[in-house]
């Protein structure tokens, strides 16, 4: 087993991180599979928009129902079980107890993920509720909800049983993450699919749960992995810390305001495209202070700050895309197109995504008590993200301004329009193959990593012992 | 920030906040549409849907049509919708009021279908693509079924041609959900023109009410 | 303290420990002037930019809010000044939809009628001619023989007014008596609802007319 160093207040692998070593494995473990599994999906939906015949005759895989799993897979599967890993064990350490309840939370991560394989087996055969993000049949959602409470309950342990009575900003995020998320699926749940409201209300509904689900819940996990990772690898303060208050109630009271720009045009009353907009621009606040806190990340190098430094630059950029595409004049080039599709890939996989890469690079080791198996298989995960994330971002942003001037002119056919960008999209099929390699690279390293059976050297040579953090003027 | 307690009452009050003005809210102004009598023709609309197209919108709903096509136009002012001869006028609110579940889409890799049937496309032209598919349209195979021919031909058998034409002595069959499906689409139909529907008229400078 | 340099891409190096983390950026947060004295709340040019956003999201809603009615889809517009504006009916058109309702199974969409039974309405002077007339026998109906256009008819004509099996209010008896007097070449003037109220008051109800009776009228 682990050395635990003897002065284990300090130390950097303690004991509080052994005990926890299974439980958020297993969660970290299954994120990943789900990760990969959602790659092949997203690699089926890009072949069927350039090749619509592409396994068009499996009722299991239409094109409507291939992008509900991937879309199921990635947020509920990855977004849900590594986002929890990374709250859990961020809370865990900030709170300075070991983790509590954490058979609750095994129990949990195997129910989570038999709802999630039954709600796909679900939408595959016919369920989908057709609301995005929440496509999942509704017999599944209160198994989820259950079992997300069983995991969660241990990072809510450690949080409310902290040794220390003041909270750093990784708490308010992880802390807000993990309660918000129950409310707004039980809430979402029920005006849609249990007493469903009536008409475009539904729309409506359904566009405020998906920004929401981005917004209050895998934003506020990657953010708590950047708030803590950052000043612990750099050994800075944050500059401007003073803000961050400001800036994480910003995007806790504004984030899931605008998910009305979907709705540009539509059959909803003016006031919800407006709304949106507004608080649109309010969360300009919330990425300065981003930027203002984060300047220190640049100073660094390693693993973890890299991909978090990735992730933390398309997470704004993607807020700034937003911003932008929800004015209405901006809106009608880009609504009903792949660049909407860019936008969210932008958000959810090089920014989320790339800061739960950056967290699991970093908190891994402390598990295990050992490195990463290998130093290729990490440095090749990371190349092959940022080609690929880049290179499908840069294709539908691309398809979609084409798209979006071909929707404009009324003499342009769909035909034309699809032979206008068909040859782009093939490339976004190599970019999401690009991207389920990476994926698959880092599954394998997890699996090298957490054998029980590598050689396993004392803890103490492998990290470094940290020194006190000083508070200086930044 | 020290206080816990603070912490939540703070994450559920915006949490609540946004819920009640964004879903509540919109629920509170458009949960109780009514539908729109007029006098002129002594006749409510939009009309209810008819049971076989109820259930063929859950078909429209489970394949994922809406992932392509959108079901909501956009003013004539606002885009082309009009030009593109997908509707006169926007869609509004009280046209879904009758729908199980409004698929408004949010993807038009095709052509709306909020009012399809205005088109006037036949049931044999839907059947077609859905059993050929095209070069920008997938084929849904699984919704026909090759049948023996026995006796007569069915009234519903499709003939399509060339290689995927039925082996002889069989003849291809929509299933019954393809037959609610394409019920569905011959419903799709908004004309109407209702008050709120109506194309608002700038008013002129100087007449602008104030902010 | 220095930045550790990151050698090994396998891990991460932590260069403070979580305590000192916790405590050094709780103190920031605490409202104690430092040593020059200030309170670090925020810095002045973000509160700027904090109190502009604001600023720039209140005009946006205001102006482009439609004032928050169901109503409204466009951004541009203002909600109606009471409720909706029922649309303005067109009499001609509502006439028709009536006509082909109630009057065409008798008088034909052509408005030729059917001897000997149905008169036409066509040419006809009782149409053309007094409203007084030609009101009375759509609200309470008509029996026994008329004489249309030189020739005799014998028939009943129900009654279509208020009350009646047909139960026209006095808007839809005006539009489909409008429209009468306005097709088949007719063109004559048309029939305000006012008028058909008024004459429904002063008659109430009471059974139908005959052509003598009716002849007594302006």
């Amino acid at each position: 087993m682990t050395n635990v160093p003897t002065n284990a207040g300090s130390a950097e692998v303690t004991a509080l991180d052994s005990q926890a070593r299974g439980p958020l494995l297993l969660l970290l473990g299954s994120g990943l599979v789900w990760l990969v599994v959602s790659g092949f999906l997203a690699l089926i939906t890009s072949i069927q928009l350039h090749s619509p015949q592409f396994m068009a005759d499996c009722s299991w895989f239409t094109f409507g129902r291939t992008q509900a799993l991937r879309d199921t897979a990635f947020i509920y599967g990855w977004g849900g079980n590594a986002g929890l890993g990374i709250a859990l064990w961020i809370l865990g350490r900030l709170g300075g107890y070991p983790l509590r309840g954490l058979n609750w939370s095994v129990v949990g991560t195997l129910f989570w993920n038999l709802g999630i394989a039954a709600g796909m087996a679900g939408i595959a055969s016919g369920d989908m509720t057709g609301f995005s993000f929440l496509q999942l049949p509704r017999y599944v959602l209160p198994l989820l909800v259950v079992a997300y409470a069983a995991i969660a309950m241990s990072g809510v342990l450690a949080w409310s049983g902290r040794r220390t009575d003041g909270m750093y900003a990784s708490q308010w995020y992880a802390v807000a993450a993990l309660f918000l998320f129950p409310w707004l699926l039980c809430a979402a749940q029920a005006v849609l699919l249990w007493w469903p409201v009536r008409g475009t209300v539904q729309a409506v509904a359904a566009s405020w749960y998906g920004q929401a689900v981005w917004t209050l819940w895998l934003a506020p996990v990657a953010l708590a992995a950047a708030y803590y990772i950052v000043p612990k690898v750099v050994g800075r303060v944050l500059p401007s810390y003073e803000s961050a208050p400001l800036g994480f109630w910003t995007l806790i009271f504004v984030g899931s305001w605008t998910g009305g720009r979907h709705l540009i045009g539509g059959p909803v009353p003016a006031w919800i495209p407006t709304m949106a907009v507004v608080s649109a621009s309010l969360l300009i606040f919330h990425y300065l202070v981003l930027i203002l806190n984060f300047r220190v990340a640049f100073q660094t190098g390693g693993t973890a700050i890299r991909f978090i430094r990735f992730g933390l630059i398309a997470y704004m950029l993607a807020g700034l895309a937003e911003l932008l595409t929800s004015f209405r004049g901006v809106a009608l080039h880009t609504q009903f197109t792949f660049f909407s599709t860019a936008i969210e890939q932008l958000g959810l996989y090089g920014g989320v995504s790339m800061m739960f890469f950056g967290a699991i690079y970093y908190l891994v080791p402390r598990l295990t008590g050992n490195a990463w198996a290998s130093a290729g298989l990490v440095s090749g995960h990371r190349v092959l993200m940022v080609v690929g994330i880049v290179l499908s971002i840069v294709t539908l942003a691309y398809a979609g301004i084409v798209q979006g001037a071909g929707l404009l002119d009324d003499k342009t056919t769909f035909a034309t329009i699809f032979g206008q960008i068909r040859m782009t999209l093939v490339v976004n099929s190599a970019a999401q193959l690009i991207l389920v390699t990476g994926n698959v690279l880092l599954l394998v390293n997890l699996v090298r990593s957490a054998c029980p059976f590598t050689n396993e050297r004392p803890a103490t040579s492998i990290f470094r012992q940290p020194s006190k953090l000083e508070a200086h003027a930044s | 920030m020290k206080n816990g307690p603070f912490l939540l009452l703070g994450l559920f009050t915006a949490l609540g906040v946004s819920f009640a003005a964004i879903v509540l809210g919109a629920h509170g102004q458009l949960g109780r549409l009514t539908p729109f009598y007029d006098d002129a023709e002594s006749q409510a609309y939009p009309q209810r849907m008819q049971g076989v197209a109820a259930r063929g919108q859950l078909v429209y709903a489970d394949l994922g049509c809406a992932a392509c096509h959108t079901q909501q136009v956009r003013r004539p002012d606002y885009g082309n919708d009009k030009a593109r001869g997908w509707g006169e006028r926007q869609s509004v609110a009280r046209d879904y009021i009758h729908q199980p579940r409004p698929q408004l889409g949010g993807s038009r890799l095709g052509p709306d279908l909020a009012n399809y049937a205005a088109r006037k496309p036949t049931e044999e032209a839907i059947y077609g693509l859905l059993y050929a598919g095209s070069a920008t349209h997938p084929s849904y195979r699984f919704l026909f079924q090759e049948r023996e021919l026995v006796g007569e031909r069915s009234a519903k058998a499709i003939s399509p041609t060339g290689a995927l034409a039925p082996k002889p002595g069989f003849q291809i069959v929509p299933t019954e959900r393809a037959q609610t499906l394409a019920a569905y689409l011959l419903t799709l139909n908004n004309t109407y023109d209702y008050p709120e529907a109506r194309p608002f008229v700038a008013a002129k400078k100087g007449e602008e009410p104030k902010k | 303290m220095s930045t550790s340099p990151q050698s090994d891409p396998r891990v991460d190096q932590a260069a403070v420990t979580d305590e000192s983390l916790l405590a050094v950026h709780e103190k920031l947060l605490g409202k104690q002037p430092d040593e020059k004295a200030h309170y670090r709340l925020m810095p002045l040019s973000l509160l700027f930019i904090f109190s502009g956003l604001i600023f720039f999201g209140g005009t946006y809603l205001g102006r482009f809010s439609g004032h928050f009615s169901p109503q409204v889809y466009n951004e541009y517009a203002q909600p109606p000044k009471s409720g909706v504006a029922a649309a303005p009916v067109d009499p001609l058109a509502q006439g028709k939809a009536i006509y082909a309702n109630v009057c065409a199974a008798c008088h034909q969409v052509t408005g030729l009628g059917m001897a000997p039974v149905f008169p036409p309405l066509a040419g006809s002077e009782w149409v053309t001619g007094s409203e007084e007339r030609l009101i009375r026998i759509v609200l309470h109906g008509l029996q026994g023989p008329i004489k249309v256009k030189g020739v005799d008819y014998m028939g009943a004509m129900p009654a279509a007014g208020p009350g009646s099996g047909f139960n026209l209010n006095a808007d839809k008896v005006a539009a489909v008596l409008t429209y009468v007097r306005k097709e088949f070449g007719n063109g004559a003037a048309p029939i305000s609802a006012q008028k058909v109220a008024e004459i429904a008051a002063k008659e109430g109800s009471r059974g139908p007319w005959t052509a003598a009776d009716l002849e007594k009228l302006p």
